[in-house]
C-alpha cells in the first residue's frame, strides 16, 4: 500500500510550470512549488560540498597530493611553512562547510528508507558517516593547524603531527569500508530497483579500495605508502569513480521519486 | 520512530483508531527539556571556573609561559576540576538537540531528510569538545612535563576548541532551512527562528579561520573566534532552550486535546 | 509470462546479472593496474626480483592454481546442475567448491608463513612487498567468495528462493577469482 499524496500535479511536471527566463526566479519557484525541492536541495548540497572540498585540499591547503612518509625532519618543517597560511585558510573554508556532510548524509541515508529493506540500514549508514568525519577528516586538519602554529616548535613534535594527519587520512578508512558495505547489502537486496544492482558492486570496490589502503600504516616508502601509487593513487581514481558515480545515482533516484513505497518508476524514455 | 501526527495530515486517515496510537510518545520529554537550565548553569560554572578562559589564554604566550601556567599551583586545581565537569557534561547538550530533531520531525516535510541531518550533527560538537577537554586535562596531568609539549597539548586544545563550529553552523543551517521549508498554518517554529539560526551559523563562521594568525580577532583568544563564537553558542542555548519549550508544551496540549476529542467522541 | 521470456533471452546473452559482468570488468581493470605497477617495478630491479622470487616455491603456486581450477569446475557444474533442476547435485558441487576454497586459503596460509620465517616478510623487500600485497588482495576476494557461495547454498536450498540468475552470478564472480589467481600465479611464480 503506498501513502502517496497526489496532488493534482503529477510529482515531475507541475501545470503551473516554473517562469521562464530568469535562472534566479526559476530557483525560486522551484524553492516554493516543486514537491521534491527537500530532496534537490540535498542533492545541490552534495554537489556544491565537493565542489568546494577538492580544490581547497588540493589547490589551497596543497596537502593532497600528499607528501612522502621518507622526508627527513627539516624537509616537513620546510613542508609546514610553505603551507602556513594556505592550511589555516583552506581548512577553515573545509570547517565552515563541514556541516554540510550531515546533509549527503541524510539523503543517502533517505535512499535507503526509500528502499525495501529495513531502516536500520539507513540509521547504521548515517551514524557511521556522521561520526567518521571526526577521526577521518577532522582531527587531521586539526593536526596540520597546529603544525603551521608555530614555525619555532622543536622539528621532532612537527614530525609528530605530519604522520598523524596522513597516517589518520588514509588509515581510517575501515569506516568508509563499513559504511559501503553496509549500502552495498541494502541495494543488493532491495526489492524497489532504487539503484541498479551494478552499482551495488560498484561499492564492494570502493570498500576494496579502502582496504588496499591499510598497508600505509606499514610502509614507508614504495607503493603502499602512504602516498604510494597504489594506496593513493590508484585508490583515489576509484574513490573519484565511485563519488561521480554516486552523485548521478542520486540524481536519477531523485528523479525518479515518486514518494510511494513501492518499486521506483523508470524515466520515461525520450524518443530520439 | 513512529511517524508523528504532523505526517498524518497527508495520510488522511480519518480513522478514529489511527490517531491514537499514532499520537507520538512524548513520555520524558519534558525531563529532557528541563535538563538544560541545569546544563546551563554547570557549564557557565565551569566555564569561569577555568583560568584559561577569562581572560583568553594568549596563543603568543611561549611554551615556558605555557608550562607556568598549567604548573602554578593556584591554578591546577581549578583546571583539573573544571575539565573533569565539562568532561561529566559535555555531552548533556545531546538531549535537548534530539528533541529539536523530534520538533523537526512534526514539521511538514515531504521527507525526513532535515531529521536526519540533524541527527547527524548533533553529535559532533560534543565529540570534538571532548578531545579538545581530554587535551586540556592531559596537559594539566603531568605540569613537570617538558613545555614543548605542553604547548603542544595546550595547542590543541585550544584549537579544537574554537574550530569544533562545523557541526554548530550545520546544525543551525539545517534547522533554519527546515523552518522555512515548513508550509504550514501554524509551523513548529516562528519564521523570526529560522532568521536567528542563520545570523547564529554567521557568527560562528570565522572562528573555523582560528589558525590563521597568532594575535588578532581570528586568534584563539580573539573577537570573533573567543567571544563572537561564545557569546553565540551561549545566546543560542537560551533562545533555542526558550523556543523549544514552547514548542514541546504546545504539542503537549494538543496531545492532551486530541485525546480528549477522541473520548468525547 | 513475458518475464520468463525476457530472463530466458537474458540468460542465453549474457549468464547471470549483467550487472555482475560490470563489477568484473572494474575489478580487472583496478587489478590490471597492480600489475602494471608490479611489471613497471619489476624491470627496474629485475634481479632483486628474481632472486626473491626463486624463494617461492613454484610446486605450491601449481598446486594452488589446480585446487582453484577445480573449484571453478565444481562451480560451472553446479550451474548446470541447477538448470537442469538437479539441486541435490547443484548443493553437493558448491560444497566441494567451498572445499578447494578451503584447502586454497589454508595452503596459502602456510606459505605466508613459511616466507615470514624465512625472513621475506611483507616489508623486507619491494617484491615480498607486491606478493603479499597481490596474495593479500586476492585472499580478501576469496574469503568475499565463501560469502557468495554461501548466496548459493541460500538459493539452492529452498524451492521458493531459488533464482537460476543469481546462481550464475555468483559463480561469474567464483570465476572471476580464479581467473585473478592464475594471472597472479603466471605474474608472480612463473614468469622469471
Amino acid at each position: 500500500m503506498s501513502t502517496v499524496l497526489t496532488p493534482p500535479e503529477s510529482a515531475a511536471t507541475p501545470p503551473a510550470g516554473p517562469p521562464s527566463g530568469r535562472w534566479h526566479r526559476r530557483v525560486a519557484w522551484h524553492l516554493r512549488h516543486n514537491p521534491k525541492r527537500e530532496l534537490w536541495l540535498a542533492w545541490w548540497t552534495l554537489v556544491v560540498f565537493y565542489n568546494l572540498f577538492f580544490p581547497m585540499f588540493f589547490v589551497v591547503a596543497q596537502v593532497q597530493p600528499p607528501p612522502q612518509p621518507s622526508w627527513d625532519l627539516a624537509t616537513q618543517v620546510h613542508w609546514f611553512h610553505e603551507r602556513h597560511l594556505g592550511i589555516p585558510i583552506g581548512f577553515g573554508i573545509i570547517f565552515a562547510i563541514a556541516g554540510m556532510t550531515a546533509v549527503n548524509n541524510a539523503l543517502i541515508a533517505y535512499s535507503m528508507r526509500r528502499m525495501s529493506t529495513s531502516r536500520a540500514f539507513g540509521y547504521a549508514y548515517l551514524l557511521i558517516y556522521s561520526l567518521s568525519a571526526i577521526p577521518g577528516l577532522l582531527l587531521l586538519c586539526i593536526a596540520l593547524i597546529v603544525g603551521t602554529l608555530r614555525p619555532e616548535r622543536d622539528p621532532k613534535v612537527i614530525g609528530w603531527l605530519y604522520d598523524f594527519a596522513f597516517l589518520s587520512f588514509d588509515g581510517t578508512m575501515g569506516v568508509f569500508l563499513i559504511g559501503s558495505l553496509i549500502w552495498m547489502v541494502a541495494i543488493l537486496i532491495d526489492k524497489n530497483r532504487v539503484f541498479p544492482k551494478w552499482f551495488g558492486y560498484l561499492n564492494l570496490c570502493n570498500a576494496l579500495t579502502e582496504v588496499v589502503v591499510a598497508p600505509c600504516w606499514i610502509f614507508q616508502r614504495g607503493v603502499l605508502a602512504w602516498n604510494g601509487q597504489i594506496a593513493w593513487w590508484l585508490d583515489m581514481v576509484v574513490f573519484g569513480v565511485y563519488q561521480v558515480t554516486f552523485v548521478v545515482m542520486l540524481f536519477q533516484m531523485i528523479r525518479r521519486e515518486d514518494f510511494g513505497t513501492g518499486p521506483l518508476p523508470d524515466l520515461p524514455r525520450k524518443n530520439t | 520512530m513512529a511517524d508523528p501526527p504532523g505526517l498524518q495530515v497527508e495520510n488522511g486517515a480519518e480513522d478514529s483508531r489511527v490517531p491514537r496510537k499514532a499520537l507520538r510518545r512524548s513520555e520524558g520529554e519534558l525531563i529532557l527539556l528541563w535538563t538544560l537550565p541545569a546544563t546551563a548553569i554547570v557549564w557557565v560554572s565551569a566555564f569561569f571556573l577555568f583560568p584559561g578562559f577569562m581572560p583568553p589564554m594568549s596563543p603568543t604566550m611561549s611554551a615556558d609561559q605555557v608550562a607556568a601556567f598549567y604548573r602554578d599551583p593556584a591554578h591546577l586545581p581549578q583546571i583539573r576540576y573544571s575539565m573533569i565537569v565539562f568532561n561529566w557534561f559535555g555531552a548533556s547538550l545531546i538531549p535537548i538537540l534530539t528533541l529539536i530533531v523530534m520538533q523537526i520531525r512534526r514539521m511538514a516535510h515531504r521527507t525526513p531528510i532535515f531529521s536526519y541531518a540533524m541527527l547527524g550533527c548533533v553529535a559532533g560538537a560534543p565529540t570534538l569538545f571532548l578531545v579538545a577537554n581530554v587535551c586540556w586535562l592531559l596537559a594539566a596531568f603531568r605540569p613537570e612535563r617538558s613545555p614543548e609539549l605542553t604547548q603542544l597539548l595546550n595547542d590543541f586544545a585550544w584549537i579544537t576548541f574554537t574550530i569544533l563550529v562545523p557541526f554548530l553552523i550545520g546544525q543551525s543551517v539545517i534547522l533554519a532551512l527546515a523552518i522555512y521549508f515548513d508550509d504550514q498554518p501554524r509551523p513548529i517554529f516562528n519564521r523570526w527562528v529560522a532568521h536567528f539560526n542563520l545570523l547564529v551559523a554567521a557568527s560562528l563562521v570565522p572562528a573555523a579561520f582560528v589558525g590563521i594568525s597568532l594575535s588578532g580577532p581570528l586568534a584563539w583568544d580573539g573577537v570573533l573566534s573567543f567571544w563572537l563564537k561564545n557569546v553565540a553558542i551561549g545566546v543560542w542555548v537560551v533562545v533555542m532552550g526558550v523556543v523549544l519549550g514552547q514548542a514541546v508544551y504546545r504539542e503537549r496540549a494538543e496531545i492532551q486535546r486530541r485525546g480528549e476529542e477522541l473520548d468525547s467522541a | 509470462m513475458t518475464d520468463v521470456a525476457e530472463t530466458n533471452k537474458r540468460a542465453r546473452f549474457v549468464p547471470g546479472q549483467p550487472d555482475m559482468w560490470a563489477f568484473v570488468l572494474f575489478e580487472t581493470l583496478v587489478f590490471t593496474a597492480y600489475f602494471g605497477f608490479y611489471l613497471f617495478y619489476r624491470a627496474r630491479s629485475p634481479e632483486l626480483f628474481l632472486h626473491s622470487q626463486a624463494q617461492l616455491d613454484l610446486r605450491v603456486g601449481v598446486f594452488n592454481t589446480l585446487v582453484l581450477l577445480l573449484s571453478s569446475w565444481s562451480v560451472a557444474r553446479c550451474v548446470q546442475s541447477s538448470r537442469a533442476g538437479a539441486y541435490r547435485a547443484a548443493l553437493r558441487d558448491v560444497y566441494i567448491t567451498a572445499a578447494c576454497a578451503a584447502v586454497f586459503l589454508s595452503s596459502k596460509m602456510f606459505e605466508w608463513a613459511r616466507l615470514v620465517r624465512l625472513g621475506d616478510g611483507v616489508d623486507s623487500n619491494d617484491f615480498s612487498t607486491y606478493y603479499f600485497f597481490l596474495t593479500g588482495i586476492h585472499f580478501v576476494h576469496l574469503l568475499i567468495g565463501f560469502v557468495v557461495l554461501g548466496i548459493v547454498v541460500y538459493q539452492l536450498r529452498s524451492p521458493e528462493r531459488r533464482s537460476q540468475e543469481l546462481v550464475e552470478t555468483c559463480a561469474t564472480y567464483w570465476h572471476t577469482v580464479d581467473f585473478l589467481w592464475v594471472l597472479i600465479f603466471a605474474l608472480l611464480y612463473v614468469v622469471r
